[in-house]
């Protein structure tokens, strides 16, 4: 062992490397911030407790982040659960209500028992005749990444263990054919019994059973993913079931991610007979996507949010590329993670966090800051571009950056209420909250509305209504879609939604104050309307002549146009108060402290792609190592590039068979362009004998050279081997970047 | 990424496939064969590979001091719980152990050579769960109960257990782990699905951090999105060093090397050699006959019909080589599994034996195992 500040000796290195693994060392001391990450309980420990803080150091900064991240990320996990719990706590109800009647159904056709027999199959019916039937559930997933639903059946599985029922998460890993059935009773008795045993046998469990279980109990089995496992196992394992269904009262829970023929593809017909099957469906990844982006962006519990871009980024990779809810959260985690490492003040996170739990003003913390970070907040960009805008020489302390933080908090509450508004009125639509908030976090669209306000205020007001405005912001699609729709709303949806928008807008004392004049004229309308048919009906028993009938029809377009001017009304309340208040959090000075935005930066860190990035190394090998000699070649191959860079290149230029002697002759040329010109002026006569001991030396080094390019090409699994069939021949695999 | 872009990267991808396919196919494929060129010997092709002069050295040294800037960024990533994922072109060898001796001093480090053909991850675990019973120790003065109970040696238990105890949660010491560095983890003895299966269920305990480097273009392929999302969490840090590979290469077969008949030769004397003198002579008599009855071209082909096994034992018998027919079953399977001889079926349904060398090479390879 070696202590980390020396360089082991080149002996034990080389040593080393050619194990199959080493310790390189031990842990040097128990780390003193290990105390820090305690992600399950956050202590009330203020920041920064001790006064005048260097955050130069940067152990300090490191402390820092790490007591910040377990503080912020578990309130924002511990709020995704909570939402995925409630999304499907509906269904587990009713899961869980079956599994009871299915159990009672179960022990009415058992008849008494006999311990002694209890470890042979095939069970004491009471009304004769075998009951060989497994009560299934089939819950369909809707969705075909089966690790979104891990989490999930894990949930299901602990709700049905809280209503007293024994419970087994098999996955489709143990029913493997390499394992057989054993496999998947092993992981079954392991996991009820807490053993593992070689020879598992379904009687163990039944005397087990009989005598934990006193037949009170029944034992459910919960299979997350049942197309992924074998067929033939399945329906084995099936079979074994039913035959002790009685004995054991066995219910079954199976996954489906595609569609209600699934059982029938996956299992033998003999096993279909015996499942009695019931339906449950789970909520689709874009309802529960929509519940969180709502519970931590939107509402944004932790005070952590997302630049447009990165939003955007997270959207396309949700729809287009990976689709679970799983990489979201991931790439969320991911985000808060890189704001903490790139953003030095963003510890204020942690303020935010612990000004939801208790209010408190946080110029205290502020305050202990020392002034360089203070100084650091007001360079940044989004301050910088306010205090032009607004011509504002307000004094650079800690009080001006509590206010500035204040005021930040309170722009995004108006946001979120505008937002949710909007969401509100979307839904009699099913417009999705992630198309509503991304349009909501564009700053360029905030801004174009802005200005085309003011140009529109410049104008002839006369000439352009309310809504031709929103027309013309093309950009923002579903907003205005959502908010032109409102127009179409029914008399009551209308005011359900003026009610809904109520209880949003409290904060807002003028926006409030509009909606419930509104809403009193919805009232008073509905009053007019309700006298007036009154009216109508008394008019219709005293005359019937044309006039009256006039009347009839003036009363009733009056109503319509009153409950259209409402409507309006509503309309353009929301037009006006979306491009007045909803401020998206790029364009808020100090923003940068709470809100990621460097896209490119987690897109590489979450998805690598390696297939791509290592052939960009590969031909532009220059542009990374900086160097002078190659970066003028000009695409060109020169002699100075990296061996297996030329080789690449050369590849490049073949059909998906390379012939080796081609290319070797081919990257021997290339290698030895400018070594020849050199050799031509060494020739003499004198040196022959030399010159061929030297040639025969760099024959020697272009072959060696030429094996290490192929085989770190191998490596990187550009080039397949020659097969026996074609041994002269290598094979490209990557065709294109 | 708008849609259209994407599609047109699509296009131009299986655009560019067929037209390599075309290329391949109309061009006249070009016979020349690796035997025209003048191949080195091996050893001395190994040896002038290793001390091959390295290119552009400042700058890649340059380039990977350059990454030590990132080496906060990736011990906050670790010990939020992701693992980091190295790829980029270029040996990350020693740039991992140079992360691992600089940052994470505070953690014990397992480094797993994955480039080597077996490694035995069990025995991974068993080291990952002693090291972190110690650092547990140090971390307190007096061991807790719960701690103490498992004084069973680690290399008694079982990898479920094992497991478990690496991914306790109870561990009242939360940022508590052991690092395991594991260097190519897309290598050729860590490729096989068990093993990818184990390594994700060992990054996913949560006394357990991984920095782990791939190579190969398609490794995410061994993952499913499980794996990756829920067990290897993986952060990509794209660090390409153009450093040389030469530990991983180290037992890679040199194409220039493959085939030649010198090193058929060569192999197959260092074989027989560690063979018995009857065994070599057993070897010897089935040589003389392949010898004695060369083809038109004078090479040894599928048209040399082979020894009959029958014929090869009684000239051994008579020889008093081999003692029976088990005895000789034994030499043959051992000459088999080196592929120093092939069986066929010949006309009449008999087992015939032959050497896959030429005859100018078996006749080197007799003089040089007397």
């Amino acid at each position: 062992m070696y202590s980390p500040n020396e360089h082991p000796p080149t002996d034990q290195l080389a040593e080393n490397n050619l194990q199959p693994f080493f310790v390189l060392h031990k842990a040097s001391k128990s780390s003193e911030s290990s105390a820090v990450m305690s992600p399950g309980k956050p202590r009330k420990r203020r920041l920064d407790s001790s006064p005048k803080v260097s955050l130069n150091s940067e152990s300090m900064k490191e402390n820092l982040k790490m007591e910040v991240f377990p503080y912020v990320w578990s309130k924002i996990e511990s709020n995704i659960k909570d939402v995925l719990r409630s999304i499907n706590a509906d269904v587990f109800d009713e899961i869980g209500r079956w599994v009871c009647e299915s159990f009672n159904e179960i022990c009415s056709c058992r008849g008494p028992v006999d311990p002694s027999k209890s470890t042979l199959p095939y069970p004491f019916v009471q009304n004769g005749g075998l009951v060989k039937k497994l009560f299934t559930a089939l819950v369909f997933t809707k969705n075909i990444e089966t690790v979104d639903d891990i989490l999930t059946f894990s949930e299901l599985g602990l709700n049905l263990k809280s209503r007293g029922c024994y419970v087994v998460n098999i996955s489709s890993l143990d029913f493997s054919t390499k394992n057989g059935i054993g496999g998947c009773l092993r992981a079954f008795l392991r996991q009820l019994l807490m053993v593992d045993i070689e020879a598992a046998d379904v009687s163990l469990l039944a005397s087990w059973y009989s005598d934990h279980g006193k037949y009170e109990k029944p034992v459910v089995v919960i299979i997350e993913d049942m197309e992924r496992c074998s067929g033939a196992l399945l329906s084995d394992f099936i079979k074994m079931l039913s035959e002790w269904s009685v004995k054991i009262p066995i219910i079954l829970i199976a996954g489906v991610a595609t569609s209600t023929d699934a059982p029938a593809n996956v299992l033998t017909s003999r096993a279909l007979q015996y499942l009695s099957t019931s339906m449950f469906f789970l909520k689709s990844p874009a309802e529960r996507m929509d519940a969180i982006i709502e519970a931590v962006l939107v509402k944004n519990c932790a005070g952590f949010s997302v630049g447009h871009k990165v939003a955007t980024f997270l959207r396309n990779y949700f729809l287009r590329q990976d689709g679970t809810v799983t990489s979201f959260v991931r790439a969320l985690k991911m985000a808060l993670v890189q704001q903490l490492s790139t953003e030095p003040l963003s510890f204020v996170l942690k303020i935010l966090v612990d000004e939801g739990d208790n209010k408190r003003s946080w110029y205290e913390d502020l305050a202990n800051l020392p002034e360089e970070v203070i100084n650091h907040a007001f360079e940044l960009p989004s301050y910088r571009t306010y205090s032009v805008n607004r011509n504002n020489h307000a004094e650079l302390n800690a009080m001006s950056l509590d206010q500035g933080l204040s005021e930040l908090q309170r722009l995004q509450e108006l946001w979120r209420s505008r937002l949710m508004c909007l969401h509100e009125a979307g839904r009699y639509h099913k417009v999705a909250l992630l198309d509503l908030y991304l349009e909501a976090l564009d700053p360029e669209l905030y801004n174009s509305r802005l200005s085309n306000h003011g140009c529109d205020n410049a104008k002839d007001k006369s000439l352009l209504s309310d809504s031709d405005k929103l027309f013309r912001l093309q950009k923002a699609e579903v907003t205005n879609q959502v908010i032109r729709k409102i127009r179409d709303l029914p008399a009551a949806k209308l005011s359900q939604l003026l009610k809904s928008w109520e209880g949003l807008t409290r904060g807002t004392v003028e926006v409030h104050e509009k909606i419930m004049e509104l809403q009193s004229q919805m009232v008073s309308g509905d009053v007019k309307s309700h006298k007036a048919e009154l009216t109508d009906k008394s008019n219709n028993l005293q005359c019937y002549n044309l006039c009256n009938r006039r009347h009839i029809n003036r009363h009733r377009l009056n109503m319509e146009k009153d409950a259209c001017t409402s409507n309006d009304k509503a309309m353009t309340l929301a037009g006006q108060t979306i491009r007045d208040t909803m401020q998206p959090i790029e364009c808020m000075p100090f923003h940068e402290l709470i809100c990621f935005k460097d896209v490119d930066n987690l897109q590489s860190a979450l998805v690598g792609d390696p297939r791509r990035r290592i052939q960009i190394d590969l031909l532009n090998f220059y542009k990374i190592l900086k160097c002078g000699c190659c970066s003028n070649s000009g695409g060109t191959l020169s002699p100075s590039m990296h061996d297996t860079s030329i080789m690449y290149t050369l590849a490049q230029e073949h059909g998906d068979l390379i012939n080796l002697h081609d290319l070797f002759q081919s990257f021997k040329a290339s290698i030895s362009s400018s070594e020849k010109k050199g050799l031509k002026k060494l020739a003499s006569p004198k040196k022959r004998k030399d010159n061929t001991h030297s040639q025969n030396n760099s024959d020697a080094c272009f072959q060696a050279r030429f094996c290490s390019a192929v085989m770190e090409l191998q490596i990187t699994g550009l080039l397949r081997m020659p097969s026996k069939r074609r041994p002269d021949y290598v094979q490209r695999v990557a065709f294109g970047v | 990424m708008d849609v259209d872009e994407i599609d047109e990267e699509e296009f131009g991808f299986s655009r560019n496939y067929f037209l390599a396919k075309e290329l391949g196919s109309s061009r006249k494929k070009s016979a020349r064969k690796l035997s025209e060129i003048d191949l080195v010997d091996e050893e001395e092709l190994r040896q002038v590979a290793a001390n091959i002069e390295p290119k552009h050295e400042k700058e890649v040294k340059h380039l990977i001091s350059s990454y030590e800037s990132s080496y906060s960024n990736w011990l906050f990533a670790l010990r939020c719980g992701f693992a980091l994922l190295m790829y980029g072109f270029g040996s990350k060898k020693a740039l991992m152990e140079d992360f691992a001796t600089k940052s994470l001093t505070e953690y014990s480090v397992v480094v797993v050579n994955g480039y080597l053909q077996s490694i035995n991850l069990k025995q991974v675990v068993i080291t990952l769960a002693e090291l972190l019973w110690d650092q547990l120790k140090l971390g307190r003065k007096t061991p807790s109960g719960s701690l103490c109970k498992s004084q069973q040696p680690f290399n008694t238990r079982s990898m479920s257990y094992l497991l478990t105890f690496l991914d306790k949660p109870d561990l009242e010491v939360e940022d508590c782990f052991v690092c395991i560095l594991v260097h190519n983890i897309d290598g050729p003895g860590l490729r096989d699905s068990d093993s990818q299966q184990c390594l994700a269920r060992i990054a996913s305990c949560s006394h357990v951090r991984m920095v782990a480097s791939i190579d190969h273009v398609n490794a995410p392929l061994l993952w499913d999105k499980k794996m990756v999302h829920t067990q290897f969490d993986w952060y990509w840090c794209h660090v390409p060093t153009f450093a040389p590979y030469k530990v991983e290469t180290k037992f890679f077969p040199f194409i220039l090397a493959h085939g030649g008949s010198a090193q058929s030769v060569k192999t197959a004397s260092i074989v027989l050699q560690s063979l018995t003198p009857n065994a070599q002579n057993v070897f010897k008599v089935l040589a003389e006959h392949q010898l004695a009855h060369p083809d038109e071209e004078g090479n040894w082909a599928w048209f040399f019909s082979g020894m009959p096994t029958n014929n090869l034992y009684s000239t051994c018998r008579e020889r008093f080589l081999v003692s029976s027919q088990v005895t000789l079953n034994s030499h043959l399977t051992e000459f088999k599994d080196h592929e120093l001889i092939k069986t066929k079926r010949n006309s009449d349904g008999q087992d015939c034996l032959c050497i896959p060398l030429t005859n100018e090479a078996l006749q080197k390879l007799i003089a040089e195992i007397i």
